[in-house]
This record gives structure tokens, C-alpha cells and sequence, in this order.
């Protein structure tokens, strides 16, 4: 224990000693938060399109007036507009410049509306994003050309009745999609009731999904620099060679190591803790939302930090080591969900998400700040880490070589 | 109790710790004064050592037998690579042995590392004080590594900065230190924990003089306490001037172990003359060889070295033989033999030499 403590002891005093260290700890979080955050998130506006009215007839009809003057004017909740619309007299002309990348869409609209005329939407599909917006501005506002248009409806359904759609906005990417899907099966019934959309935990932006993704991230980013990397430093310059033959016991020498990666990518993720709260603007709920973040956090730390000191145990080139945990930095932060709904992953990668720590790092801490959770949410996440931590520290001590060879 | 019972158990080391009255500390010794009671504290029986790797296997240690006795200062000498460093790492539990079997305190190396780890302290050859911490760190990290209680290790440190003269510096990290002071400082952490067996490997490489001479009064005064030490160089001076008795290691084979008396008895017993010379003839090397009372001739380089019973009666013979063959002497001198010269004459090759260097085939150069 006394040997563990002096470890810890030795590893933080060079930490605090070197103060690049510490900023760097920090910077890359921050850079990823700032540029990622918003190079991802923000949102899509102006998307040029294109419409042209289906001949013949050779005069613009009432509709296709009306469809282009409000596909110009739609707009998502607080932003700008959504699409730029530009008329064109001729289909051909306008696929053309959909293909030249002029336009991200052509909207060709029929003489009548009527099941048998269909309306044509091309889309410049090479972006994923873009076209599922398009598609649902465009059919939002062809129901309204429509209803104004047909008069028949069925006798049941009624604009009285709304229909009521409860999305889980913690996660600002699904809730279009569900949006989308629920007013596509109402054009299919032929149900014209208004979707009232109920966005359970506020308008959460890409930037605050993101932002607590990048909380594991400095986590992650600290045990680069830190955690196990003193170990392989030691063993690059014969420093150990003078411990080694000390009564001290492996698994001092681990958990010491540990405690203090522990303790530097504590530190590193609760400020990005804050300066994810200050520069995404959420606030926490409660007192206990906060007990509870930090003590995600630190268990995080704990599970993350052991990962890589198990790893650090037996290499013996920093060179060898910085690459193998870039590694599995990109591999385990890809795949944590910080970047996008773990939803959205194909079933083998989502596998991965099974053993990955940052992933219930994630989780939880999304749980708690976005959402307001407890512990019956995150009580899963926290064992996982445990358990996980628990093996990593096991493999650290029993691969730790206590001679020199 | 600065004075350390002649062989305490185990147990003990980790107790009985008072503050050090300076006064206490006896007066430097001169000379070897180890005091031995005979009983063996190291015992290494047919120990080898062999490395692999997948293009050559090396044979670092190769079936060495011997016993270190209880309170003496033993010395290990060996060319560079002879396998000093090897048999050092395999007594301090950080490698182990291929073959044979080694004891440190009746505790056997492949089984107790732990037990041995409690009672030896141990000066790497190479640095091992973590430069970014300040000496003071540095001595305290191992304090409490070898378990010298809170409540002396203040004090306990400071003596030893002290010793090292080192005050001054005990707050300054150990990178802006001088090689010299560097390897003051490694020397007096490895007996911080007054261990009962101190390992010193190759103790003053890189000293200046005065420095070498500081380490030695260490050493010296360590061994008062009755501390066994072992001690690698390569410095013939060092081991004469401190060790009991000295094993001679070579390829890895021990080739000789005795005091240094018994070890001069090895070589004919004379004198060595060496004589400078601009080149030399075989014909008159092999006339001085025909000289009575002449034991040896060899010739490296420049320089002719003549074995001889009562050296000073025959140089007027050895000059007559320059002076037939017209052969030019530069320096003349004339001396008994060191260790270095027992070394050349029982490996064929100088001690600085390291491997694949040697001045002539291996194997006797003298008679």
C-alpha cells in the first residue's frame, strides 16, 4: 500500500510539474468540441432545389404556383430557411444541374393531384443527410397543396383530432427521422390530422449530444499522455531497473500507476465537463445530477485508465504504445456513440459498443445530463464499467514483468 | 544501535531505526579491515545464464560457483561484457537463471526474489533516479519503496544528501545534475534502508578522482557496519584498494577468485619491467629471453614487458641486449605487478578492452 502510494505519488508530482502536459490534456478535447461539434451539428439551410412542373400542360398550374412559393418559404423551428428554390421550365435542364451539383433536388410536380400522378423527387443522394430533409419539407408541404386541393375525406379523420408525437430529442438526430416516418404513414391512410410533435427533453442541438461524447474523450485523450505511459518510460530509460528491486509488489506498482492516470483524467474530464456545459448551455437539473456526473466520471476514469495501463504493462517502446492507444482511441470513441446514435451502427460494430467503456461512459453521462436520469438509468452502465475496470487491472498486474526480462 | 548486529534475521531490517549521531560514524579505515565471520551470505552453484534471440544465443554467465562471505567487501572484475552486470541482476531478482542455483541470505533467488528484495540494496550501473524529480523526491520515493518508516525518513535523507554533498541541491530536479553528482546520489539511495547486502555495480564509472576517493571512504564506512558489498568495476586501483577478495570474470566463466595477495602468487613471482621502444627485434626479444633470471618477454606496440625474479640486478643484462641490437630506448621503468597485470596475464587481454578488441589472441601472454 505504502508502495502504491508513493507510485501515485511520484507519477502526479511529474504531472503537475510539467504544465504542457496539463494544457494539452485539455486542448484536443476542446478543439473537438468547438470545431467537430460544429462542423457536425449545425444546422442545414438554403439547400438549393429545383422545380418544374410536369407537361403537359404548357402553364403553370394553381398548384405548382403554390408548391414552389411555399417549398420557398418552409422554414425548421428557429432557423433559416430550409430550401432556395429555383423554377425551372424544363425537366431535363433541371436534372442537369442536379447532376452538376447545382441543386441538391428537382421536384417535379404534376398537372392534378390525383393517385395516379405521382409527385418525382430526385435527390442528389451522395450526402445522406440532406435528402430526408428535403423529402419531408417537400411532402409537408404538398399535403397542404392537397388538402386544399381535394375535398373528399373520410368521414373519421379530422384536423381536430391531432395527432400526437412523443420524440425522445435527446439525441437531435433520430427525432426528424420518427417525425418523417409517422407523416409519410399518415399520407399513405390518407389521414390528414396535424402532427403535434413533443420533444420530451427540449430542442437538444447536435453540439449538446456531441459535447458529452467529448467528456469521454478528454478522458480518453489524459490516459494518452498519462496512465500508462510512465510505465514505458521508466522501462525506455532503466529507471526501473532501480525499483524492481525494492520490496515493492506488482500490484502496487499498477495500482499506483492507475490511481494517478486516474486522478489526471479525472481532472481533464470534469473542466471539459464544464466548458461542455458553458459553451453548449445546458444546465443540470439538480444537485444530485451533478454528484451523479461526477461520480460517472470517475468511474469512467477508473475503467478507461486501467484499459490502458494493462496495456502499457508490457510494451516497452513509447513509440510502439502512443500508436496502439491511438488506435483504440479512434476505435472506442467512434464507436461509443458520441458521434452519432449507436442505433445507427450496423450490427457487427455495435458489438463492439458491448465491451466499450466509453460507451457506458456515454451513456450514462447523456443519461444524467441530457435527460435528468438516476441511477435505475445509469446503474447498468456503472456496472459494466466496473466489471470492466475490474478485468483490466486483473490483466495489468498479472501481465506486469517484475524482472527484466 | 548504528552499529548493526553481526547478521540480523530478516525480520529485523525493517526495525530498529534511530537517527544517526554523526559522532557514532568511525573514522574512515584504511585500507581492507572487512571483517568476515566466515559464514557464506551468498552462494551461487553452477549458476549459468544464456540469452536467445533468434539470430544468436549468448552464454552471458556460464557455470559459475562461489560463496560471498558474511561482512566482506568482494569484488568482481571483467572486461566490458564480461558478465558482471548478469550475475549482479540474477543475486538482485531481476533476472533468473537459466541453470544452477544462487542463495542471498539462504533464500533462493528462483524462489524467494521477494524475501531478497527485503534485505538487499541495489546501485545500477546505468541511472536509475527519475531526472524529473528533485534528489529530496527521488530519495524519498525509494524510502518508502524499501520501507523506511515516516517517522526517521526525513532525517534519513537528509544525512544521506549530506554524504553525497548534496545539500544545496536536494530541491533541484536530478536533470540539471552533474554526471558526477548523479551517481553520488545513486549510490547513497541504494543504502538508504541499511541493507544487509549492497550491490554496487561499477560504483565510480565517470567519477573524477576526488569523487572515486569519496565513494571509496563510503564504501568503506559501510562495510565498518558490517554490510556485505559486492562490487563490480573494471577499475583495478578501485578493487585493490577495497575488496577482500576479488573474482575475475571472464566470458562469462569465473577464471579466478582469491585475495589479492593469493591472486600476485598466480603470475612468476618478480618484477615488471617495461621498456619503451620505437620498434622492436624479434632477434633481441628472443636474446633477453636467454637472460637469467628473465621469466616472460612480451611486446605490445610500443612497449616491451619483461617478467624477471629481482628486476634491478638484471636491467644492466636487458640494456647491454638494446644496446647490441641498436635499438633506441625511450622510457625504462620498473615495478611489481598490479591486479591489471594478474588480469592480462590470466585472460591475455587488457581490462578497458571490451570484446572483439583484444590485443592479441586470448590465452597466456606471458611465458
Amino acid at each position: 500500500m505504502r508502495g502504491a502510494v508513493a507510485i501515485f505519488k511520484r507519477d502526479f508530482k511529474k504531472f503537475l510539474s510539467n504544465p504542457f502536459m496539463i494544457m494539452m490534456t485539455l486542448f484536443m478535447p476542446i478543439m473537438y468540441l468547438v470545431i467537430f461539434g460544429n462542423a457536425m451539428g449545425g444546422t442545414i439551410s438554403h439547400i438549393p432545389v429545383g422545380v418544374v412542373q410536369e407537361v403537359p400542360p404548357y402553364n403553370d398550374t394553381a398548384l405548382f404556383t403554390s408548391a414552389s412559393y411555399q417549398l420557398n418559404h418552409i422554414s425548421q423551428t428557429n432557423a433559416e430557411k430550409l430550401l432556395d428554390v429555383t423554377i425551372y421550365a424544363d425537366e431535363a435542364a433541371a436534372k442537369q444541374d442536379l447532376i452538376n451539383g447545382k441543386i441538391s433536388a428537382v421536384i417535379v410536380i404534376p398537372s392534378s393531384v390525383s393517385n395516379d400522378n405521382a409527385i418525382r423527387l430526385y435527390v442528389d443522394s451522395a450526402d445522406s443527410i440532406t435528402p430526408p430533409l428535403v423529402e419531408a419539407a417537400a411532402k409537408q408541404d404538398l399535403i397542404n397543396g392537397k388538402i386544399s386541393a381535394v375535398i373528399v375525406i373520410p368521414s373519421s379523420v379530422s384536423n381536430d383530432n391531432a395527432i400526437r408525437l412523443y420524440v425522445d430529442s435527446a439525441d437531435s438526430i433520430t427525432p426528424p427521422l420518427v417525425e418523417a416516418a409517422v407523416t409519410r404513414v399518415l399520407l399513405g391512410l390518407g389521414a390528414h390530422n396535424p402532427v403535434l410533435v413533443d420533444k420530451i427533453y427540449g430542442d437538444i442541438k447536435y453540439l449538446q449530444f456531441f459535447g458529452v461524447g467529448v467528456i469521454m474523450m478528454a478522458i480518453f485523450t489524459s490516459t494518452m499522455f498519462g496512465g500508462g505511459i510512465a510505465l514505458i518510460k521508466d522501462r525506455e530509460n532503466g529507471i526501473h531497473e532501480g525499483y524492481l528491486v525494492t520490496p515493492v509488489k506488482r500490484s502496487s506498482i499498477i495500482f499506483g500507476i492507475i490511481s494517478s492516470g486516474t486522478l489526471r483524467a479525472f481532472i481533464a474530464g470534469f473542466a471539459i465537463f464544464w466548458i461542455d456545459l458553458l459553451i453548449t448551455g445546458i444546465a443540470l437539473q439538480s444537485f444530485q445530477d451533478f454528484f451523479l456526473v461526477v461520480l460517472v466520471i470517475l468511474i469512467a476514469c477508473v475503467g478507461v485508465t486501467s484499459l490502458v495501463v494493462s496495456f502499457a504493462s508490457r510494451f516497452s517502446s513509447q513509440a510502439e504504445y502512443s500508436s496502439v492507444i491511438a488506435f483504440f482511441n479512434l476505435i472506442l470513441f467512434m464507436t461509443s456513440g458520441a458521434f452519432y446514435p449507436v442505433i445507427g451502427m450496423p450490427g457487427w460494430l455495435r458489438w463492439i459498443t458491448v465491451i466499450n467503456p466509453e460507451y457506458y461512459g456515454v451513456h450514462a453521462l447523456r443519461s444524467i445530463i441530457l435527460k435528468n436520469q438516476g441511477l435505475n438509468v445509469i446503474g447498468i452502465d456503472l456496472i459494466a464499467l466496473l466489471i470492466f475496470s475490474t478485468a483490466m487491472i486483473i490483466l495489468g498486474i498479472v501481465t506486469y514483468r517484475r524482472t527484466l526480462e | 544501535m548504528f552499529f548493526r548486529d553481526k547478521k540480523p534475521a530478516p525480520a529485523e531490517i525493517n526495525t530498529g531505526w534511530e537517527s544517526v549521531d554523526p559522532d557514532s560514524i568511525p573514522s574512515v579505515p584504511t585500507g581492507v579491515t572487512s571483517e568476515t565471520d566466515g559464514t557464506a551470505i551468498i552462494r551461487i552453484n553452477h549458476l549459468s545464464k544464456v540469452f536467445k534471440n533468434k539470430t544468436k544465443t549468448v552464454i552471458a554467465v556460464n557455470d559459475v560457483s562461489f560463496e560471498v562471505q558474511h561482512g566482506e567487501i568482494f569484488g568482481l572484475l571483467g572486461s566490458n561484457g564480461a558478465g558482471k552486470s548478469t550475475l549482479i541482476r540474477i543475486l538482485t531478482t531481476l533476472l533468473s537463471p537459466t541453470s544452477g542455483q544462487a542463495f542471498v541470505d539462504n533464500y533462493d533467488v528462483a524462489k524467494d526474489p521477494e524475501k531478497i528484495r527485503e534485505i538487499i540494496g541495489v546501485c545500477a550501473q546505468n541511472y536509475t533516479s527519475d531526472v524529473e524529480l528533485t534528489a529530496y523526491d527521488n530519495l524519498e520515493f525509494y524510502g518508502k519503496l524499501e520501507n523506511v518508516p515516516d517517522s526517521i525518513l526525513p532525517d534519513r535523507i537528509w544525512e544521506l544528501l549530506k554524504m553525497a554533498g548534496l545539500e544545496d541541491r536536494a530541491n533541484m530536479p536530478v536533470r540539471t545534475f552533474s554526471g558526477g553528482m548523479k551517481r553520488k546520489l545513486e549510490i547513497v539511495r541504494a543504502f538508504i534502508h541499511r541493507p544487509l547486502i549492497l550491490f554496487l555495480d561499477e560504483p565510480t564509472i565517470g567519477l573524477d578522482p576526488e569523487a572515486r576517493r569519496e565513494v571509496w571512504q563510503q564504501i568503506l564506512m559501510l562495510n565498518a557496519e558490517h554490510t556485505t558489498i559486492i562490487l563490480t568495476t573494471h577499475y583495478m586501483d578501485e578493487a585493490e584498494k577495497l575488496c577482500g577478495r576479488i573474482a575475475f570474470v571472464e566470458r562469462g566463466r569465473l577464471i579466478a577468485l582469491d585475495t589479492l595477495e593469493n591472486l600476485r602468487k598466480l603470475i612468476p613471482a618478480g618484477d615488471l619491467i617495461e621498456i619503451g621502444v620505437d620498434h622492436m627485434d624479434p632477434v633481441a626479444e628472443e636474446a633477453i629471453r636467454k637472460i637469467d633470471f628473465v621469466n616472460a618477454v612480451s611486446v605490445v606496440e610500443h612497449t616491451v614487458t619483461i617478467s624477471a625474479t629481482n628486476g634491478s640486478r638484471v636491467i644492466p643484462a636487458i640494456l647491454a641486449v638494446f644496446e647490441d641490437y641498436s635499438i633506441p630506448i625511450i622510457s625504462i621503468s620498473i615495478r611489481s605487478p598490479s591486479l591489471e597485470d594478474i588480469f592480462i596475464y590470466l585472460t591475455g587481454k587488457g581490462l578497458d578492452s571490451g570484446e572483439g578488441h583484444e590485443t592479441q589472441g586470448s590465452g597466456r601472454r606471458f611465458p
